[in-house]
């Protein structure tokens, strides 16, 4: 209803609204805001889908069932009027009478108030009536075993405008039916099912129970799977939970009037409070709950626009009333949650009735002080998530994580604050329509179906439980939770829950029994506690132990019952003893059944959890080649180390080798140098060379010139001779022939000294030339002296040349080695 | 447990005290770092994850938040059954939640883990003037039987970082024993590193 109210006003005040809340008024996480957003049109949609086939159904079968439910006390000609007014009332729920933005919300609290303070109770509406009737015959039952006053207000007839009861439907809605069709023939099997789950709730073990041959219960079962209207739904839930019959007029007044004169609770003794002893007991552990109810309050949806002061302080009636009702539960946490949206949708004392049967019915045993009901349900929880879900508990169990971790609190808090509202709500409706808790195992077992596939790929327990958290709160889609839970485990029934709960109910009993034996243990290390303790620490000494243990207690309870006298103390070592010890060899048997239950089921997961492990460890080995790899890795390495080596090594011999080379280089520039050398030597000396035989050739001609020059002298000479010897004739002393031929010498350019120089220098040759050309002369003596001294030149002149051309070739040669 | 592996420890914490001594405003605080004048009731246990780098590891915590009220009690077995650590939380201004601590603490020696690491927080150290347990008497109990006492505020923040680094110092560093492979890469690389700078 506020889904469509929401959207049917203007946006701009709901948007910073419902930023954080959702149309319930309970906040939307902040990471969950844009798919709650998504959302919210289709919870609008199926909200007016649903109010049609409501409002058809209840059209419908007000006919067919007025008369069997009401008797005769109707008159039958209202129910088009009844039908419109129910219709208008729906639309108006929808269009708005229910605020969304803070101002209406403020104002809503308000007529509530007024609610509180003039009529703290009403009647369902009519239309409802049947319904109501059919789902309160499994309270008469309760009724009958526990609260045979309520018989009286039961029976009361209905209030004065009740009258508004027909017979006669405005119109047949055969397309309606046509529609219902489809889901109706999914349904069947499960719902006839169900049928014989819901009889076969122990308190209502009758077998002839008519709400399962109630021709409509399927299609109401239907509907209520399809989601209960919003504008219905506080009505419902008290049909459902069957408020009507379960109301005791004052009883919930005198309970509160307890509060301000503290005996009055004497007034209402007959009715509840088991017996006046426990009156004071009742008292003081009401006023123990008041502390713990006072701190709740604030903490109970905290912000909710509806629960302001007026709406705290109904929360506060409701809680003691219901800690002063039942002592044995008081008050537990989460029933906070509970009547506090039991007060959104219905008046105070309405949802006090509603929260008595959700409590004390539907969850009985669960918020005692032991709380073993709820622990029994989490080991049934467990052993149906490992019966249907072997995969995901293997992992589980492999990370391991507990199923109770989570379910636990799923159970205890019925989904509230774990499931986004829309879902929450859907639940609920089947749960109390159904009347047991079956459907919170479904439920679970239906997000187990959601949300298992992803639980298996986690890592670690943290991130299994994160991820089962977060998924399960943002499970925005209510239709497939609901319809997941109701079609795929209808067969988990009340009736194979009830045989797994005794199967687990000792092994709860009995752990809770050792956790106090072994407190009281540790305590005082003394007695059979302690013995207990400590044989359960030391399980080999079970059996000596036991014996001793039951012995010891034996004698601790006689002592403890006062028994002085001797006769007494002989006779209970006979008798009482054995009874006393047979009691406590049956509670030692008990304990040890359980403990033996808990060994083995230890053993069981132990050895799944080794087979798991065992199983991950070979696939880790099958799939993890890191080892060869790693082997590889170490081969290639080496491989490059050596191939490092080389290169370094080919490096050092490269290095090596261009020494090599520089030094031949350097050599060889030593080499070319000295050949350059060389060659300027060769040249120099072929230069000096021919320097030499240019000299030589000089030397030579100046030789022969000096030669010439020697055979003219000689020839002077020879002449002079011939012309002195000729004048020696004349002449006696050849003294003056030496001087007339100084004299003479100006004629022939040869001056007197140099003749005698040659003379002298010649003399070994003039010698020589006078003996070798004595005959020359001699045969020149007849020729003119100037004749002959041409002719010695004539001859002097071809040995000079010849020994010139004898010089050329040694010149060509060296002039060719160079 | 504690598991550990290469420096990376996985830690179960369990936070256990009376009503409304402030659990569930501690690990708000810790994980989130916000604080809320009315934390909703704990139905049952919530749980939260956070990792917290310390010098030598980093250490994720596995947080379960347990509910206060005494009859839910029974299921906390479950919660502190194989933790690591457990943080036992009272109210300073509250001397019943201080008896309530000391119960839990019996409890854990006789039931828990007997390495556990346990901290005792007096919370609601801001709240000066309402103050009925004192900081030596928790002291003194803290000392007598082996955990470690911090006077936090959830609201203020005081110490509430601290009281995990703690914990979290105080963890027993487990030499890791499985998954080896994973210890054999790192050194092949190191190795490798090594060959590498000497043959360059």
């Amino acid at each position: 209803m506020r889904i469509a109210a929401a959207s049917s006003k203007p946006p701009n005040p709901l948007v910073a609204f419902e930023h954080k809340r959702d149309s319930y008024g309970f906040p939307v996480r902040p990471q969950h805001v844009q798919r709650y957003r998504e959302y919210a049109d289709i919870y609008k949609e199926e909200e007016e889908e649903r109010s049609d086939r409501w409002s058809n159904f209840l059209e419908d079968h007000a006919e067919s069932t007025e008369s069997p439910a009401n008797g005769s006390s109707d008159n039958s000609h209202a129910l088009s009027g009844e039908s419109e007014v129910l219709k208008e009332d729906l639309h108006k729920d929808k269009l708005g009478s229910v605020p969304d933005n803070a101002s209406e919300e403020e104002g809503r609290p308000d007529s509530e108030k007024t609610l509180h303070r003039v009529q703290l109770w009403t009647e369902v509406r009519p239309s409802l009536r049947s319904i109501e009737e059919l789902m309160s015959i499994r309270v008469k039952k309760k009724g009958d075993l526990s609260k045979g006053e309520q018989e009286a207000p039961k029976v009361k007839s209905s209030p004065s405008f009740d009258d508004a009861k027909s017979s006669k439907g405005a119109s047949e809605n055969d397309s309606e039916d046509e529609f219902y069709d489809v889901e109706r023939s999914d349904v069947h099997d499960g719902s006839s099912s169900d049928g014989t789950s819901v009889s076969g709730i122990p308190v209502a073990g009758d077998a002839t129970f008519p709400m399962s041959t109630c021709p409509w219960k399927e299609e109401l079962e239907v509907l209520i799977r399809g989601g209960v209207p919003m504008a219905l739904r506080g009505e419902l839930w008290q049909a459902f939970v069957g408020v009507r019959k379960r109301r005791s007029k004052d009883y919930y007044q005198n309970l509160l009037a307890a509060d301000s004169c503290g005996n009055s609770i004497d007034q209402e003794d007959t009715q509840h409070v088991d017996d006046k002893g426990s009156n004071a007991e009742a008292l003081a552990a009401v006023e123990k709950w008041k502390g713990q109810i006072e701190k709740d309050l604030p903490r109970t949806f905290p912000g909710h626009p509806a629960l302001d002061d007026d709406g705290r302080n109904a929360l506060r009636r409701l809680l003691t009333a219901y800690a002063r009702h039942n002592p044995s539960v008081g008050y537990c946490q989460a029933m906070n949650f509970f009547a506090a949206l039991l007060l959104l949708l219905m008046p105070e004392e309405n949802a006090f009735w509603a929260l008595t049967g959700i409590i004390d019915d539907y969850f009985n045993g669960y918020y005692s002080e032991e709380m073993i009901e709820s622990q029994v349900d989490q080991l049934v929880l467990e052993e149906l998530v490992r019966e249907r879900f072997p995969k995901l508990v293997h992992h589980l169990d492999y990370l391991g994580v507990q199923v109770a971790w989570v379910t636990g609190p799923w159970f205890l808090s019925i989904f509230m604050n774990m499931l986004p509202w829309e879902s929450v709500l859907r639940v609920w409706d089947v749960l109390l329509f159904e009347g047991n808790r079956v459907m919170l195992f479904r439920t679970a077992l239906a997000l187990m179906e959601l949300y298992g596939p992803a639980l298996v790929t986690t890592k670690d327990a943290g991130d299994a439980v994160t991820l089962l958290q977060s998924l399960t709160g943002s499970t925005f889609d209510s239709s497939q939770l609901v319809l997941t839970a109701c079609m795929g485990y209808q067969n988990v029934q009340e009736i194979r829950l009830q045989e797994l709960r005794s199967k687990h109910r000792p092994a709860v009993i009995a752990a809770l029994e050792e956790r106090s034996k072994g407190l009281q243990a540790f305590r005082d290390s003394k007695g059979l506690a302690s013995k207990l303790y400590s044989f359960k620490q030391d399980p080999k000494s079970v059996l000596v132990d036991s014996g001793k243990a039951s012995l010891t207690n034996g004698s601790l309870s006689r002592s403890e019952s006062g028994s002085s006298n001797a006769d007494e103390v002989l006779v209970s070592l006979t008798g009482d003893g054995e009874v006393d010890s047979v009691q406590d060899l049956q509670a030692q048997v008990l304990w040890l059944k359980a403990e033996v239950c808990k060994l083995l089921e230890e053993k069981r997961s132990a050895l799944l959890r080794a087979e798991e492990l065992e199983i991950a460890l070979m696939e880790i080995v099958k799939q993890d080649n890191r080892r060869q790899l790693s082997a590889k890795v170490e081969e290639l390495e080496q491989e490059i180390a050596e191939v490092q080596r080389l290169l370094s090594d080919k490096q050092e011999q490269e290095g090596a080798m261009l020494q090599v080379l520089m030094r031949v280089e350097q050599e060889q520039k030593v080499t070319e140098d000295a050949r350059r050398f060389a060659e300027q030597d060769a040249a120099a000396q072929r230069y000096a060379a021919q320097v030499l035989q240019e000299k030589y050739e000089e030397a030579v001609a100046a030789l022969a010139e000096m030669e010439k020059r020697a055979v003219m002298a000689e020839s002077m000479l020879e002449a002079t001779l011939q012309y002195q010897s000729g004048q020696l004739k004349a002449q006696p002393s050849p003294r003056q022939l030496n001087q007339d031929s100084s004299a003479k010498n100006i004629n022939d350019q040869l001056p007197e000294p140099p003749q005698s120089r040659i003379s002298l220098l010649a003399r070994p040759f003039g010698l020589g030339w006078r003996d070798k050309n004595k005959s020359l002369t001699r045969d020149l003596q007849n020729t003119a002296p100037e004749k002959t001294v041409e002719h010695v030149v004539n001859e002097e002149k071809p040995s000079a040349e010849e020994k010139e051309t004898d010089s050329e070739p040694k010149d060509a040669k060296l002039q060719d080695t160079s | 447990m504690a598991s550990a592996g290469n420096k990376n420890i996985n830690a179960k914490l369990v936070l256990l005290g009376d009503v409304g001594a402030g659990k569930s405003s501690l690990v708000l605080r810790f994980v989130k770092d916000q604080f809320v004048e009315f934390q909703e009731s704990t139905i049952g246990a919530a749980f939260f994850s956070q990792t917290l780098a310390v010098n030598d590891a980093t250490v994720k915590f596995e947080i379960w938040d347990t509910a206060g009220q005494e009859r839910y009690h029974s299921l906390a077995p479950m919660y502190y059954r194989g933790s690591a650590a457990a943080i036992i939380v009272f109210d300073v201004t509250n001397q019943a939640s201080f008896e309530r601590a000391k119960k839990w603490v019996q409890e854990l020696q006789a039931q828990g883990n007997p390495n556990m690491v346990m901290a005792l927080a007096g919370n609601k150290s801001d709240l000066l003037d309402a103050r009925k347990v004192t900081a030596e008497e928790a002291e003194t109990y803290a000392q007598e039987n082996g955990l470690f006492f911090m006077e936090t505020s959830a609201k203020t923040a005081a110490n509430v970082k601290e009281i995990f680094y703690e914990i979290a110092r105080r963890l027993p560093r487990v030499q890791p024993t499985e998954n080896p492979s994973g210890m054999v890469l790192p050194d092949r690389a190191m190795d490798r590193a090594v060959s590498s700078s000497c043959c360059a």
